[in-house]
């Protein structure tokens, strides 16, 4: 009885299954509109990259707002491979997600030695400047026009299932990431990065390791979006907005938790259709209101909402409330702020 | 007796400053070396060399023959020699029990059965009923031994102790003194021990060695070394060497519990005969 590592809970793998399983099945018993079953896929591809984005933001504690130039360099690479070779479509974005992922290492094996804020302002600049490149770099781009991918009659109903699955492998891969002997070194690193180095950690290759599989990620997602989309610009791939959606989307739901940042894509992409449709002048202040209401309230965002509710009806005993939460803090000092008081002076 | 970890004209400058000036040091096999000298004489500076957290400026740490200083601390864990830290720092967002599994995990690179080898080490330092808190609820005494805890699941041959005693109450510091003389019994391990306890390191330390200003500046048994002018001079100024031979163990060392060292530390003011045979002593207010 060996086949699954011992990190593996049974009940949440049989959770995962079930919830794909019914995923599967569901436009068809439902009966959904192509418009509907398009904005489920949107959702899907965005739980992903949200999902990724964590591994970054809420596993290690280095909050990116960059992740756009992995998301777009992923999306135009493999829209140029579809152009180009007429490649299937799904070797185009895995190329598309490795050409991200090796991008994402020359930028972050030098900055992840930065700690916190220092980390975050430089991936702006990695972000706005990755932008300008794009858009003036018409060969690879298109530049501000954009490029539109060859139509291929039905992959746009036939992309639920791929982002289904997108879903399922990055939602595992989630897991895996925080409950494997890996996770607890991410989480060391995040609460103190020497006192883990004094133990033997590798915080430049650990971190190495999680931004590669990150930009991976993202990149994938930049290259499905593409495809989604039959057409896209670096404006709106290599956007700011876009990484700050991806930033949003785990806020709302949970930085640093497993699951979080999914239910944060989902809230995410329905406010976003339902702001641009009704206040398009409005919507980005809208987020910012909506980052301060959740980082003064609940810093754990519905998660945090989930573990208080749980508690009140004895779902969960405070003490694993409390580990919980302490997890999912970024900064480990966050978790107990008391903590560190006394000592040798 | 056979040398284990040997530190040859360790030297670390920081700018215009010689935190520690081309000190060498031998442990051996089995011993609990104590290192002391007055804040700022160099002492954590020397053990982040050792421990591979900082490059020294020249010189150079071997463990039996190799040499493990001027890389990663990753270097020297996975040779054998491990450090806590003055100031304790468990992971606050991973409970008693994770914090040491971290350091069974990746001392070694070893993942298999490291929760059993950190409930162990948990047992050993009688913290295996608070495994599934977090840190954050430990007295400050819980966290030393977590902080011990987590160094020692990493299955070393050297323990560098930065001031594991200091600042908990009398009781606590004599059950950390049998637990840190246990490790060496039990699990046969080799200590290079910070402290301004002067009690504890009389009573621990098979050796002391003496820093000031980043000098080592005596070397011995923690008898004769307490009674050595030039160390009294460190510690309490020239005239003090002079006056108070036989003070040194009975209380009279600056702890960190009285202020922040020699600075602070009234040095007897009437002092008849201001002489020294120590030539080059600088008084106890020029230390930075």
């Amino acid at each position: 009885m060996k086949l699954l590592p011992h990190w593996v809970s049974r009940p949440a793998l049989a959770a995962l299954v079930a919830a794909l399983a019914i995923g599967a099945v569901l436009p068809k018993v439902l009966g959904w509109s192509v418009y509907s079953q398009n904005q489920v896929t949107e959702t899907l591809l965005f739980v992903a990259a949200a999902l990724a984005w964590n591994w970054m933001g809420g596993y290690l504690g280095q909050v990116s707002f960059g992740h756009s130039a992995m998301f777009g360099l992923g999306g135009f690479i493999s829209a140029r491979l579809l152009l180009a070779l007429h490649l299937p479509f799904w070797i185009a974005w895995i190329v598309g997600g490795l050409v991200a992922a090796g991008y994402a290492l020359v930028w972050g094996h030098p900055t992840l030695r930065l700690r916190g804020p220092y980390f975050s302002i430089a991936t702006i600049g990695v972000g706005e400047a990755t932008r300008l490149v794009m858009t003036y770099w018409e060969d690879l781009t298109g530049g501000s026009s954009g490029l539109s991918l060859p139509i291929t009659p039905g992959l746009k109903s036939e992309l639920y299932w791929w982002a289904l699955a997108l879903m399922g492998a990055v939602i595992a891969g989630s897991y895996a990431l925080r409950k494997s002997t890996l996770g607890l070194g991410l989480l060391a690193i995040k609460s103190d990065v020497d006192a883990a180095a004094d133990v033997g950690i590798s915080p430049t290759l650990m971190q190495d390791i999680v931004l590669l599989l990150s930009g991976f990620t993202v990149g994938v997602c930049g290259a499905f979006y593409a495809s989604y989309q039959n057409f896209i610009e670096p404006g709106d791939m290599f956007g700011f907005d876009r990484s700050i959606s991806f930033v949003l989307m785990a806020v709302i739901g949970g930085v640093g938790t497993i699951i979080g940042p999914a239910f944060g894509a989902v809230v995410f992409v329905m406010l976003r259709q339902y702001l641009i449709g009704s206040y398009p002048q409005l919507y980005l202040g809208i987020y910012g209101v909506l980052l301060i209401v959740v980082i003064l309230f609940e810093p754990l965002g519905m998660m945090g909402l989930f573990f208080r509710i749980a508690r009140r009806f004895g779902l969960l005993r405070p003490e694993v409330e409390a580990t919980l939460e302490a997890k999912a803090a970024v900064g480990g000092a966050a978790a107990d702020p008391g903590a560190r008081e006394g000592g040798a002076p | 007796m056979t040398v284990i970890l040997r530190a040859e004209g360790v030297s670390k400058r920081f700018g215009g400053l010689k935190a520690v000036d081309s000190v060498d040091l031998e442990l051996n096999d089995g011993e609990i070396l104590g290192v002391i000298g007055p804040n700022g004489a160099g002492k954590t500076t020397l053990f982040s060399m050792i421990a591979g957290s900082i490059p020294p400026t020249s010189g150079r740490v071997l463990l039996e023959g190799k040499v493990i200083s001027g890389g990663s601390p990753r270097r020297a864990v996975r040779a054998g020699v491990v450090r806590t830290h003055q100031i304790v720092r468990p992971f606050q967002n991973l409970t008693v029990l994770e914090n040491v599994m971290v350091g069974a995990i990746y001392g070694k690179a070893r993942p298999l059965g490291a929760r059993e080898r950190a409930l162990e080490v948990l047992d050993f330092c009688s913290l295996r009923d608070r495994a599934p808190q977090l840190p954050g609820g430990l007295t400050l005494a819980g966290r030393k031994r977590l902080e011990l805890a987590r160094a020692l699941a990493t299955e070393p041959r050297v323990l560098l102790l930065d001031e594991v005693i200091a600042g908990v109450n009398p009781v606590e510091a004599l059950q950390m003194t049998d637990l840190i003389r246990s490790v060496r019994e039990k699990r046969r391990l080799s200590i290079i021990l910070i402290e301004h306890v002067m009690p504890a390191v009389m009573r621990l330390s098979d050796r002391v060695i003496v820093l000031d200003a980043g000098k080592k500046i005596a070397e011995g048994k923690p008898q004769q070394v307490v009674k050595d002018p030039r160390v009294i001079a460190a510690y309490l100024g020239e005239s003090a060497a002079a006056a108070a031979p036989a003070q040194p163990g009975s209380g009279s060392f600056p702890t960190p519990a009285s202020g922040s060292g020699p600075a602070s530390h009234p040095t007897p003011p009437s002092n008849p005969t201001p002489t020294s045979t120590s030539p080059s002593k600088k008084g106890p207010g020029e230390r930075p």
